[in-house]
């Protein structure tokens, strides 16, 4: 993830810069970002950012997170989305699960070819839920104060000009620019 | 004048630390023993240090200055939402007490932004009901310089914190900047060790002016007597914070007369100070100066 940030000066492009790496970062952004792109103008009171969206992740099946551990029986080997798992198996099979331990899971199933069927089956979709990741991940770059939020659509990414002013059409246009910039590989 | 040290050792002796604190007329602040470690926060007139360190050397322990000691700090944040909590508010308040002060955290109703930034004048009477203020205001030079005009009014010693290394306005601190990460590194300690140095010279300052016009009793004095009478419920920790000029006292209801009327010296605790109820917390002891109220013993 490439990050650049300017018209703040020098200590508050560095500072967002660092902003910006770890917010995205913590909210798990990092591998579906291709870059990100910050104008401040604090005199003004006009923030822009723009996020360039790249690949996103593939769709986490039961089996990329668990094994067969036995009749009836799977183990879990990434932690990361029991808690989904947990609530799908709940939903599905009701009484039939039980947890047996903190990472095993015994599920009452009639055949193999049903135990295969669930091995397949979609956990988590980080699709699903980007736009708000994404989303909540610029709310938390942009300064508090600047709450009044334009949102400029490009396919691909993501541009939010934020103020505590109301949104003037000239930083529409410089949003604008730096979107195409952005998308030709200059930003 | 009182000197705050806190001294950290083993129980060796420990008790003969202690009665020597209160034989040279010093005052046991706060002790905590935790199996054969111990600590203790004790203040002491200044001229007794020589003893003390004596003392010390023969009990096998270590001690180190408050520099903040004495005094009751509000950290003043724009707002107590994500971006300026935890870091770096709660790293600024836990390294100031570690120098000695008791710190408060304080998120503005109405902080955030440049223009629309206010400060109300019940957060304005809370944050002056402390000793001194330290006011976090983000990264942006020109937000920084808007907002230092809401901290003007103040009739407390406050800082600036931002992160800019250099602006020019009064009472600034910089390369603190909004932050997603806890300062841990050496160079951030450094910009840490910054503001607490520029608090302690501001409170000194403070303190010097007391010292010119002195008050009627130590609010040190004050506290023991306080202790004494109104005696702090078992695990109730900072039932009274000492401030520089006077005293938080957290009592429970029905307890306000007895408060007014604790001893001091020959007079009533209500005659030598001025008790209101605070805007935050407690009730707020301001202590007269002798000038005003003559001697007390």
């Amino acid at each position: 993830m490439e990050v650049k940030v300017e018209g703040g000066g020098e200590f508050s492009n560095a500072g967002y810069k660092k902003i910006c790496q770890t917010i995205f970062r913590d909210t798990g952004l990092q591998s579906n970002i291709d870059s990100v792109y910050m104008y401040c103008n604090a005199a003004e009171h006009m923030f822009i950012l723009s996020v360039k969206i790249s690949r996103v992740s593939n769709p986490v099946k039961v089996g990329d997170m668990t094994v067969i551990g036995g009749a009836d029986v799977i183990k879990v080997t990434n932690e990361t989305y029991v808690p989904r798992l947990l609530t799908m198996l709940w939903d599905d099979y009701g009484d039939r699960v039980e947890q047996l331990s903190r990472l095993e899971i015994k599920v009452k199933l009639d055949s193999i070819e049903e135990m295969h069927k669930l091995m397949n089956r979609i956990v988590y979709d980080p699709r699903e839920d980007l736009n708000i990741r994404i989303l909540d991940g610029m709310d938390r770059v942009l300064p508090e104060g600047a709450r009044v939020r334009y949102s400029v659509p490009f396919k691909g990414s993501v541009t939010i000009i934020a103020s505590e002013n109301p949104i003037k059409d000239e930083w529409k246009e410089k949003a604008k620019a730096i979107l195409s910039s952005m998308n030709k590989g200059e930003a | 004048m009182y000197k705050i040290m806190m001294f950290t050792g083993g129980v060796y002796k420990f008790n003969e630390l202690k009665e020597l604190v209160v034989d040279i007329g010093g005052f046991i602040l706060q002790e905590m023993v935790m199996q054969t470690e111990t600590m203790l926060h004790m203040a002491f007139p200044a001229e007794e240090e020589r003893t003390i360190r004596a003392k010390v050397k023969d009990v096998g322990g270590k001690i180190k200055e408050l520099p903040l000691a004495g005094a009751e700090i509000m950290i003043v944040v724009p707002s107590l939402g994500k971006h300026h909590a935890v870091d770096p508010m709660c790293d600024i308040a836990e390294f100031l007490r570690r120098n000695g002060a008791i710190t408060n955290m304080m998120g503005l109703a109405r902080g955030v932004g440049k223009r629309i930034a206010q400060i109300t004048t019940e957060e304005k009477a809370i944050i002056e009901e402390c000793d001194a203020a330290v006011f976090v205001f983000g990264d942006f030079k020109e937000c920084i310089e808007e907002k230092a005009k809401l901290c003007e009014s103040l009739e407390v010693p406050y800082i600036i914190v931002g992160g800019p290394p250099d602006i020019d306005i009064p009472h600034y601190v910089g390369s603190i900047g909004r932050r997603t990460e806890r300062l841990r590194r050496k160079y951030e300690i450094d910009e840490l060790q910054k503001v607490a140095d520029a608090l302690g010279a501001a409170l000194e300052e403070r303190r010097r002016e007391i010292d010119e016009d002195p008050l009627a009793s130590s609010p040190l004095f004050i506290k023991e007597m306080l202790d004494q009478e109104l005696p702090p419920k078992a695990g109730e920790e900072f039932s009274t914070i000492i401030q520089l000029n006077g005293l938080r006292v957290k009592v429970e209801p029905g307890d306000e007369e007895k408060l007014k009327n604790i001893e001091i010296g020959n007079r009533k605790l209500s005659e030598i100070c001025d008790i209101k109820e605070s805007a935050y917390d407690g009730y707020m002891v301001r202590i007269h100066t002798e000038a005003v109220t003559g001697s007390v013993y």
